[in-house]
């Protein structure tokens, strides 16, 4: 018997080792492995061998055909494997089964990196009205009524004392009014000018940002901006501060970036320059303070606000700004 | 402001100096140069000519043969300009010469005769749109000059575009003082404090009196006879061109020339047409309501309008522009010359409410320096009696009601350092603000006593003069550190966060986000069919709209996204899936700020999968079912519950909003108050909008989704028995809602039913019409046992019989 098993296992193996054909596989499966198949007719025989070797022989069947069985699963997975590689039944040329996503606007999406940045800075954020009282849109930034400054921002009016807002520079004083120093915001939104043509539309959007504490200097403002705009665009990207003027900061300044299409050596884009103005910044006026009830002795700040459609056309290369609000499928799906 | 390099040089040496190196240097002292353009630049190789004599061309009748004069050379050019004359100085391209536009000029012959170069237009050359005739040099010039020469444009215009803050710099000698502050050289002004003359309040000649003392601190005059008004000399005509004004007579161009130059506003005055030899400087009185201007314009006078006034009536408007009678003319032969100073606010309002921005309101509403009133009008008087002729009456009229004391503010060192986050000695201080004139005393205890020029209009207080040090010190000089600010992570507005992940679901979705401005126009509503009374028509107006289809602020999102819609189809892309949040506006009452709530609207057209591989996706065409399942996916992925239960997504029979379609239209309800809607444009809508085709829409408030409550997240325990899954079909008649049925099933209070889903609806045959088939899978689970047959077989007859008689349904075997 057991012989009789030793020889039917060699059997077996060199009949399995012979097959090359995937359609041999079962007939061999038949005759060894099958419920009338050689090894278990064998087992049926342990019913005649004494019972004192019947659980030894036993245990032997058992596993020479555990081997057989296990020997077979392997050449039929090779066989399985050999497939799968000979002939691909799948045409892998087929564009992927794609559901699009959808895409935010470019101006969203840049708006939403500058806070994010200004957040990672521990900025919060705050929005506020669009439809502005004109004391916070001028009169409480340092612009009272006939100041040549108002030729600075062409003004939407809805009465007399209400405006769409020029800038969101308003929510400096808003939150300024209700809140004690420290202060760290900025304040993203639309914002209206009654301007319109190839680089401006009638409404934009901005961020306004500000920070106000004891001892703030414009050395910090220069550090909050150069960190931001290096974050925004690259780590040893240049800038250069530039004086200017704003009647709501004192010193105030422009920020000019080293040109991000000619890398400063110049080009159509920065007019030859080499630079391009980003954003306005400087020191909150004492005035300003003063108006919140602020003490100009003790607590100074910074503020600075940048044109959210400027940097995206820069960062994308866009020429009209007219096209983001035409909301063409064609311009929004390349963001 | 405009000006020329070979003019700052006058004031200020420039040697070693080009016009880019001083551009740069303004720029980053505050004075940004918009443009530095070299105006020879394309004139290179053209010449001066002189047209000796002209021949006709024997073979063409239009054109002639000139011999010209070029320096030593007589040559024979062919030309077809009816200006051609003997004695004419013009422009010669020579064979070899390039003219500005391109055209490149070799030797020719024309019709038969040799012509060795071309005579130019202005045009031609680039100077101007003039193709009149050839160019007509004007003055005693020589032939063979280099035409830029000639012409007075070998020079450089550098523009600056000036803050309002700095009119100090609305002039060359401002500008000036600024590169020699830079430059340490010494600034040479044309006229300085002590050769003025003497003027006193009164003249035996004529006589000024200011009424309105606070309106107008300084008024001089002085008078001028024996004037011979012709055309200014050329150097002062090319100067005044080179920086873009017209010249128009010597006396005239002399006021320009002197405002150009020291900033001061100057008028002259016919003396003839001065009644009463007398100026007044006064409002108008009641009958005085119109005025003419020399320009020729009818403007009518508001009563607080600084007028300048002869014994009988206004002779100009105070600062901004003088009178069409009194103006200089070819018969005038005397004048008196005004040279005053007027309050800025004055003149900003009278200047907005006539609408003139003149070269001298918009100097005088950033303020004219005082103390310069007298200089410029010596300036002028003496260029007057060089250039025109004129003799000058001795002494003069000087009023001075608004005299000040000079300003002196004390500046803390300490206090500059702290705010520029600098280490600048108090030695550079003093040194930065020395070389643009201001006076510093000797310091004590670290403070100075600084005296602002009284052409520093601008500088007030100590914070101006911490400008002042940092912009001389240069921004660049400032290092760049951070703020020691104490540590915040501060509260995120809700709004905000559920606008970006309302935005994240859509654009998962394959939704597209659009911005549309916040403008609108009032037809769009008809085009939407609103009701005249209808909430949204309650709209917050623009008093100064740029265009008719931006008068009012948007009180819904929907237009400017249907808008976009037929935007996309025009441009073939019939798949569009779009989505904004923005803000509405809600008109309030008059003097109030509208209220502003932020909305969302989602419109989809087409294709329900735009851009989808079409091998898989084709033929899925959009229906309402997408926006509903988006709505509700967004209630379900945010975790929102209504305040009083479930918010339901209710079938709007009666309160569909009117430009959606009967029948299919949605309202999302919170309890009693509907938070959004959804559903199909009706035809008429889209044909109003110029739609061909399909749109459906989402319209939800997000101020409103902002309050509802957000559903805790409570683990529940995962299932350890197996459940059991029975069908169901039914037949049920065809009005019969199938969402009812499920609800049905739910409604019930068997623990065991775990979910109930709609799998399948069919209509036709061997289903009778009027009928459908409702194919319901319910799931069976108990938490604590394996459920057995009987169980299950119980409460599934149950929900049968309960469909049966509450549908009216027949449940549907096996051979049906």
């Amino acid at each position: 018997m057991e012989v009789e098993l030793k020889r039917l296992e060699q059997e077996a193996e060199s009949a399995l080792a012979e097959i090359s054909r995937v359609d041999d596989l079962e007939p061999f499966r038949v005759k060894f492995l099958g419920r009338k198949g050689l090894l278990s007719s064998a087992m049926r025989q342990l019913g005649q061998v004494s019972p004192e070797d019947r659980p030894r022989l036993g245990q032997l069947a058992n596993e020479v055909k555990q081997r057989v069985e296990q020997s077979f699963e392997e050449k039929k997975a090779a066989f399985v494997d050999s497939a799968a590689i000979n002939r691909s039944v799948e045409d892998l040329s087929l564009p992927g089964r794609i559901l699009p996503f959808g895409k935010l606007h470019p101006v969203t999406q840049v708006m939403e990196e500058i806070c994010a940045i200004f957040e990672g800075m521990g900025f919060a954020v705050a929005e506020g009205p669009d439809v502005e009282l004109d004391h916070y849109n001028f009169a409480a930034l340092n612009i009272p009524e006939h100041h040549p400054a108002r030729d600075m921002h062409d003004t939407f009016y809805v009465s007399e004392s209400i405006l769409l807002r020029t800038h969101t520079s308003p929510m400096q004083a808003r939150i300024m009014e209700s809140q004690d120093p420290p202060l760290r915001y900025i304040a993203p939104g639309k914002v209206y000018r009654c301007d319109s043509d190839i680089t401006h539309t009638p409404m934009f959007h901005q961020v306004e940002g500000f920070l106000v504490d004891r001892r703030v200097s414009f050395a910090d403002l220069k550090g909050v901006l150069t960190t931001f705009t290096q974050r925004m665009f690259k780590d040893d990207l240049a800038l250069r501060f530039r004086p200017s003027f704003f009647p709501f900061t004192e010193p105030s300044a422009e920020v000019d970036i080293a040109c991000v299409i000619c890398g400063g050596s110049g080009c159509r884009v920065c007019k030859r320059t080499g630079w391009l103005e980003i954003l306005g910044a400087g020191l909150i006026d004492p005035e300003v303070l003063k108006m919140v009830g602020y003490d100009p002795d003790i607590y100074s700040g910074f503020a600075f606000g940048l044109g959210v459609e400027r940097i995206a056309m820069l960062k994308y290369g866009i020429d009209d700004i007219r096209l983001f609000y035409e909301n063409d499928l064609r311009f929004l799906s390349q963001f | 402001m405009k000006l020329t390099f070979k003019w700052l040089n006058e004031y200020v040496n420039l040697d070693g100096l080009t016009p880019e190196q001083i551009a740069d240097r303004l720029s980053m002292l505050g004075l940004e140069v918009d443009a530095v353009v070299h105006m020879a630049r394309g004139l290179e190789g053209l010449v001066t000519a002189r047209i000796r004599t002209v021949r006709p061309h024997p073979d063409a009748d239009r054109l002639t043969l000139c011999d010209v004069e070029v320096g030593a050379e007589l040559i024979q050019v062919v030309c077809g300009a009816p200006n051609a004359r003997e004695g004419l100085l013009t422009a010669i391209a020579r064979p070899g010469v390039t003219l500005p536009g391109g055209m490149k000029i070799k030797k020719a012959k024309v019709r038969g005769q040799e012509s060795l170069g071309m005579l130019c237009s202005a045009r031609e050359l680039g100077l101007s749109d003039e193709h009149g005739g050839i160019l007509e040099i004007q003055g005693d010039l020589e032939s063979g000059l280099a035409l830029a020469n000639a012409l007075g444009l070998d020079d450089v215009m550098i523009e600056i575009d000036l803050t309002p803050n700095r009119p100090d710099c609305a002039s060359v000698l401002g500008i000036a003082r600024e590169v020699a502050g830079f430059a340490g050289r010494p600034l040479h002004p044309p006229v300085t404090r002590s050769e003025l003359p003497v003027l006193t309040a009164d003249h035996p000649e004529f006589s000024v009196e200011i009424s309105e003392a606070d309106l107008c601190p300084r008024y001089a005059a002085r008078k001028l006879t024996a004037v011979r008004i012709a055309p200014s000399p050329l150097w002062l005509q090319q100067r005044l061109q080179a920086v873009g004004m017209r010249p128009i007579n010597n006396i005239v161009d002399i006021t320009n020339y002197v405002m150009l130059e020291l900033g001061q506003p100057l008028h002259a005055f016919d003396f003839a047409h001065l009644a009463g030899g007398r100026i007044e400087v006064r409002c108008p009185r009641p009958d005085e309501t119109v005025f003419t201007t020399l320009d020729g314009q009818q403007r009518t006078l508001d009563a607080d309008m600084l007028m300048i006034c002869d014994e009988r009536r206004p002779v100009a408007v105070a600062g901004i522009m003088g009178g069409l009678e009194s103006e200089v003319t070819e018969q005038t032969t005397e004048v008196l010359l005004e040279s005053a100073c007027f309050n800025p606010v004055s003149i900003r309002r009278t200047a907005r409410r006539l609408n003139i921005a003149s070269e001298a309101s918009y100097r005088f509403e950033r303020g004219v320096d005082p103390g310069g009133v007298d200089i410029a009008l010596e300036r002028a008087v003496r260029l007057m009696v060089d250039l025109a002729g004129a003799k000058l009456v001795d002494g003069g009229v000087d009023l001075y009601p608004g005299r000040k004391p000079e300003l002196t503010i004390s500046l803390r060192c300490r206090r500059v350092q702290d705010l520029l986050g600098m280490a600048i000695s108090e030695e550079e201080i003093a040194r930065h603000l020395r070389s643009i004139q201001f006076a510093v005393s000797e310091a004590t205890d670290g403070v100075y006593r600084v005296t602002v020029p009284s052409f520093r209009v601008d500088i007030e207080r100590e914070v101006d003069l911490v400008e002042e040090i940092a912009r001389l010190a240069g921004y660049d000089a400032i290092p760049v550190s951070l703020p020691r600010i104490d540590m915040d992570y501060p509260r995120r507005e809700p709004l905000r966060t559920l606008r970006q992940e309302i935005a994240r679901i859509f654009t998962a979705r394959g939704y597209s986000e659009a911005i549309n401005y916040s403008f609108s126009a009032e037809r769009k509503f008809a085009q939407l069919l609103l009701p005249q009374d209808d909430h949204r028509r309650k709209v917050t107006r623009l008093l100064n709209p740029l265009a008719d289809d931006q008068e009012i602020m948007r009180s819904m999102l929907l237009p400017g996204l249907l808008d976009n819609v037929r935007h996309n189809h025009n441009y073939q892309r019939q798949d569009v899936a779009l989505f904004e949040t923005g803000k509405v506006f809600f008109h309030r009452e008059e003097g109030v700020q509208p209220e502003e709530r932020l909305q969302l609207c989602a419109v989809l057209s087409g294709q329900r999968y735009p851009d989808a591989p079409s091998l898989y996706f084709a033929n899925c065409q959009a229906e309402i079912h997408d926006l509903k399942g988006l709505a509700e996916s967004i209630f379900q992925v945010l975790g929102l519950a209504g305040t009083q239960g479930e918010i339901e997504f209710a079938r709007a029979e009666e309160m569909g909003q009117p430009y959606g379609q009967d029948g299919y239209a949605i309202r999302i309800m919170d309890g009693a108050a509907e938070i959004g809607r959804l559903g199909k444009v009706n035809q008429q809508v889209l044909r109003n909008f110029g739609i061909k085709q399909d749109v459906y829409f989402l319209e939800m408030d997000l101020q409103a989704m902002n309050e509802l409550p957000r559903v805790n997240k409570v683990f529940r325990s995962l299932p350890r028995y197996p459940s059991v899954k029975r069908d169901i079909a039914m037949i049920v008649s065809d009005e019969v809602p199938a969402g009812e049925l499920i609800r049905a099933v739910s409604g019930l209070d068997e623990k065991i039913i775990e979910h109930a889903e709609l799998f399948d609806i069919y209509r036709g045959k061997p289903v009778e019409k009027g009928k459908k088939s409702v194919a319901i899978a319910v799931t069976y689970r108990s938490a604590d046992k394996t459920l057995d047959d009987e169980t299950v077989d119980i409460v599934h007859e149950k929900i049968v019989n309960t469909l049966m008689s509450r549908f009216g349904g027949r449940y549907r075997d096996g051979q049906e």
